[in-house]
This record gives structure tokens, sequence and C-alpha cells, in this order.
């Protein structure tokens, strides 16, 4: 029994719209049921493109509908050199719904009245010889299922397949995958780039909160996420390490109520190599390597670490600088020795230095007549980090010095270690000034004229050299305090 | 999309809470300070309470509040007590 074949109007590639009754007017129509995904409809596409001139020749209009837009269906029709009527069906496939199709490809023989009067699933070379009137290639296979066909799929199904609604960056939002900012979806193809042949299953360590194991594979993913190329992995891995050392307590770090987030100072060759910056605006927007490095360590924490803010991470403020923070220390304009070599790194090998550290706080000073002078402003710019009155800080300040501040000192013919000193001796305060709100057992302790300085002892004092040319404006991170939290170095792996 | 996850995706067995005791006449009791301002404040009335219902007490401290406690503190608790008391303070 012969039943009437739904009526529709299609888009063609050729340019508008086609109606069914226009295929079947003068003779017998073939229907092609096909999509793009579906390997069988291409298989069936190039098997029936040779004998199309002849089918034609015959009387017969044959025409593909492609569940897939008007450019996918031209796209395909080209490849396979199907020369027949290209017609598209959108979304969500009413056409295919009508003439109840459950796989693809279905090819339909509509007569000239409009009735389906046969009808092949899949792609089947007897059943289509026996069908058409021109015999179809005798090649193997002879049979080949085909896939299911669009109508059938569910609406999530239909987004993931198209691409219409799916956004690979909404759905890293989704995964939880990111900082808040866009990510690069970390696919199987840029992580192998990014890992650049080492070990994916290399162990670092395990980090905490979350107790995870941070393999290569998974720094990786974060290298990706974070917007980093390839060659700056090995220093994202270096800082990883570094992280991961205990005395550098980065569970500590990640969980804490205080804003600390971390520091990266990179030294050595490695910054030229990958256009790292150490000048203008160096602890700032606008270099890449600067913000991708920093913040792939910050995802290597709040993700594979599981310090995620809000969960546990639980600092109440935070810092902006927790989205990520590397520079690198601008050793070729310091008039000192540089930060990795103080620390006992060969001054010609790449190394970084991770410290936890709050905000940066800017320091402007531009009228200073002695190094005595230009200390003392420095060193009480780092009086009120913490808290005004918590003195000594029992931790660590990191202190940016612009290369104006670094030239002055020089001129002046001091060594850094003098600086240090200068500062330290500067920024004393007798303990009973400092008794009030909250201060340390030590000013409550001690005898009202006793001078109690902002620092146990000059080395925590930590300098480098960064920043632009022009302008006098330095500056020092506030401390992380509580965690015997300590800056590490580790050499950078590899370069590439 | 076959994405590379940045999660250790080890599925994690959750530990099962050891009995509970029926109460606490002639428990053994640990009192862990995690050496945080004033969590000593917290426990010295806990310990207070907890030896006016019948029970010993034992204090422990954690040499940092930011970090794990030492495993030879956890051994001793352990292997010590019925039940701990975690001071967090601030």
């Amino acid at each position: 029994m012969s039943v009437a074949a739904p009526e529709f109007t299609l888009p063609s590639v050729t340019g508008g719209s086609l109606r069914l009754a226009e295929l079947h007017a003068d003779g017998p129509a073939l229907l092609l049921f096909v999509s793009e995904e579906c390997p069988t409809c291409t298989l069936t596409l190039r098997r029936l493109a040779p004998i199309v001139p002849d089918l034609t020749a015959a009387g017969l209009k044959v025409a593909a509908v492609f569940e897939d837009p008007l450019e996918v269906a031209a796209r395909v029709a080209r490849r396979t050199g199907f020369a027949g009527t290209v017609l598209s069906e959108p979304a969500p496939y009413e056409v295919s719904g009508a003439y109840e199709l459950a796989s693809l490809p279905t090819l339909v023989l509509v007569d000239r009245s409009g009735e389906q009067i046969g009808r092949v699933v899949g792609w089947n070379a007897d059943a289509l010889s026996e069908l058409l009137p021109v015999s179809v290639t005798d090649d193997p296979p002879r049979r080949k299922p085909g896939c299911a066909a669009k109508n059938t799929y569910d609406a999530a199904s239909l987004r993931a397949l198209d691409g219409a609604g799916f956004d690979e960056l909404e759905e890293m939002f989704e995964r939880g995958w990111t900082d808040g900012l866009p990510v690069i979806p970390p696919t199987r193809d840029r992580v192998e780039a990014m890992l650049g042949g080492h070990d994916p299953d290399e162990l670092l360590g395990e980090m905490a909160p979350a107790m995870a194991r941070v393999t290569l594979e998974r720094v990786a993913a974060c290298a990706v996420l974070a917007g980093c190329r390839p060659e700056y992995f090995p220093v994202v891995v270096a800082a990883v390490q570094a992280s991961l050392e205990p005395t550098f307590n980065v569970g500590g770090q990640a969980v804490t109520t205080q804003p600390v987030g971390q520091v990266i100072v990179v030294n050595g060759p490695v910054r030229e190599a990958i256009g790292l910056n150490g000048s203008t605006g160096a602890l700032g927007p606008g270099w890449r390597p600067n913000m991708t490095i920093g913040r792939a360590l910050r995802l290597v924490i709040s993700l594979t670490g599981g310090g995620f803010p809000g969960r546990l991470d639980r600092s109440a403020l935070a810092n902006p600088g927790k989205v990520g923070l590397c520079f690198a220390e601008d050793e070729e304009v310091s008039p000192w020795e540089p930060l990795h070599a103080e620390r006992g790194h060969s001054a010609g090998r790449s190394v970084v230095t991770v410290f936890g550290a709050d905000a940066p706080l800017s320091i402007s000073d531009h009228r200073s007549t002695s190094p005595e002078e230009l200390a003392r402003v420095l060193g009480e710019a780092a009086a009120v980090t913490w808290s005004p009155n918590w003195w000594p800080l029992g931790g660590t300040s990191l202190f940016v010095l612009c290369p104006e501040h670094a030239r002055s000192f020089a001129e002046w013919g001091w060594s850094k270690q003098q600086v240090r000193e200068a500062m330290f001796e500067a920024v004393r305060r007798p303990a009973a000034s400092l008794r009030w709100g909250e201060t340390t057992p030590l000013v409550q302790a001690a005898p009202d004229d006793q001078l109690v300085g902002k620092w146990s002892r000059p080395e925590d004092i930590v300098i480098v050299v960064a920043g632009g040319e022009a302008g006098r404006f330095s500056a020092v991170f506030g401390p992380c305090l509580g965690m015997d939290a300590q800056p590490i170095s580790k050499e950078v792996p590899w370069i590439t | 999309m076959d994405y590379v996850s940045p999660f250790d995706e080890r599925r994690r067995l959750a530990e099962p809470l050891a009995p509970r005791p029926a109460g606490l006449e002639g428990a053994r009791i640990a009192l862990l300070d995690i050496n945080k301002r004033r969590g000593d404040e917290f426990l010295d009335r806990i310990e207070e309470l907890l030896r006016a219902r019948g029970a010993t007490t034992e204090r422990f401290v954690k040499e940092i509040f930011s970090k794990p406690a030492a495993p030879e503190i956890v051994r001793r608790i352990a292997n010590r007590g019925d039940l701990v008391v975690e001071g967090l303070a601030d």
C-alpha cells in the first residue's frame, strides 16, 4: 500500500526553495535523507554520484535532503561529487519527522502522483538496484547500516552535535574549569602541545587541600586553560614545583582567610626566551607570559589543588593579584646582583622564585636627596602592611624597586644589602606607640621605650628591580603571615 | 569533545565514622590546640566541662595552626584517646 509523501518546502544550495511537488511534477523523484556526520551517508552519496546523470536521463529527479545547514550540505555534495538537487533541512527536522525516519541514509522513491512507492534504509546495493532503473555499483560493501536520524535526537544531543547553542567557552564555565574569566578549553591536542613530549604522568607531588596528585598533564591542562603558550610551560612547572615544597605551605595559603596570593619572580635567560616583561607595567596587564603563567599556577592551586575561592579558599577579601601574578626581574637594568644569584643559583640559570604575598602597595618618591632618606621612605611604606601595629611582621616583605630608585642608590654607591639594612634600621617604633588595637606578643611584653622594628631580621626584606625606565614608583607586597611560608626558588627544568 | 581534566579524578571512599560513645563517664578525651590565639581559652572551658562529666582529658598542641598536625601527634591521639576535640580560634 502506498502512502502519500509529506509535502515540504526546503531551501536549496542553488538559492531559493524547492517544493516536493516540483520534484515529482514530471516524473518520479528519489529523496536521499542524509547528514554530514554519518559515514554511510557519505558512502551512499559517493556511490550514487556516478549514476545521477543516468537516473536523471531515465526521468528520475534525485534530491539529497541534508539534516545539516546549507553550507555543510553544499560542502558534502561537492566533496562526494553528488550533482543532484541539494536541499537543507533545519533543526528540529520536521520533514524527517513527517517521513518517520529512524535512521540515515533513508532513500524514498516518490511517484509522479506524490505517493511513496519504495524505501531503502541504510546502504543496500541489492535493494537499490531493484528499486531504481539504473544499477548501482557492485563494489563492496553491499550493505552498511547508517546512523540515527537527527529528528530522533533529544534537544541536548542536537546541541552537542550541531554546535547550535553549544559554546566551548561556556562549557568551561559550566564545568567550573575557570577562575571566573574565559579560559582556553584544554583539548587533548592543546595539552599534548603544552607537554611538548614530556611524560604526562610525571608526578610533581600532592597538593593540599584536595591532596590531589599533581601530574604534568594536569599542570599542562591548567596552563592551557590559563592561555599559556607551550614555551611558557617549563616556567609554570618550576613555579608549581616550588609551590609544592613543604616550606611554602601552599595548602595553608590556599585556604586561609588572609588575602594571600602567589607571586612569581623570574630570573635568567628564560625571561627573554618567552618575552616575560620586567619593564614598563611589569606588575600589570599587557603581556601574555606575565598574565598567563601566574594564572596557570593559580589554576593549579584552585582547581587541581582544591583551593577554590568561596569553597575551601576562605579568603575574606582576597586581592586582585590572586588571578595570578608573574613578572621578570629586570636584571639588565638593575645595578645589583639578581634575586636568583642572591639565593644561591648561578646567574646564568633560569630560576623562578615564588612568594606568598598580599597585593602590592605603590611607593612614590621623587624628592629624596640621600640613600638614608629614600631607604626610610621605602621601609615606612611597609610599616602599615598586614596591620599598622603588627610589629615585627615575622614574615617576608617583597620590594620591587623601580629602575630610577635603584639607580639612585647605585649612584650613591649603595649595595642592595646596604639598602636592606638601612630599611631594617629605619623602621622602628617604641613599643608603647604600637600597643593599641591588635599587636604582637612581643610588643605587649616589651618595656614602653623599647624600640621594635617592622622586621625581625634584614633578610626578611627581599629586593628585586623591575618597572619602567621613567617614574619613581616602587612597590612593596604585603606579607603572608602565620603560614611559616618561605619564598622558594626552583630552576626552570627546560627551555624550549 | 575530549578535554583533559585539571582535576585528580580519583574517587575517594568516605571514611566510616568511629562508633559514638554511650557517655562521657570515664572517657579519655584528647584536646587538640591548633596553636592559634585564644584557642587555649576555648579548650580550657571545654576541659572543665568534660571533667565535670567524669571524663579524663589530655592536651595536645599543633606546631603551627596552618599546617597539618605532625603524624606523631595524630598517632598519640589515636592510641590514647576515645574522643578528640579540636579547638579552632581567632
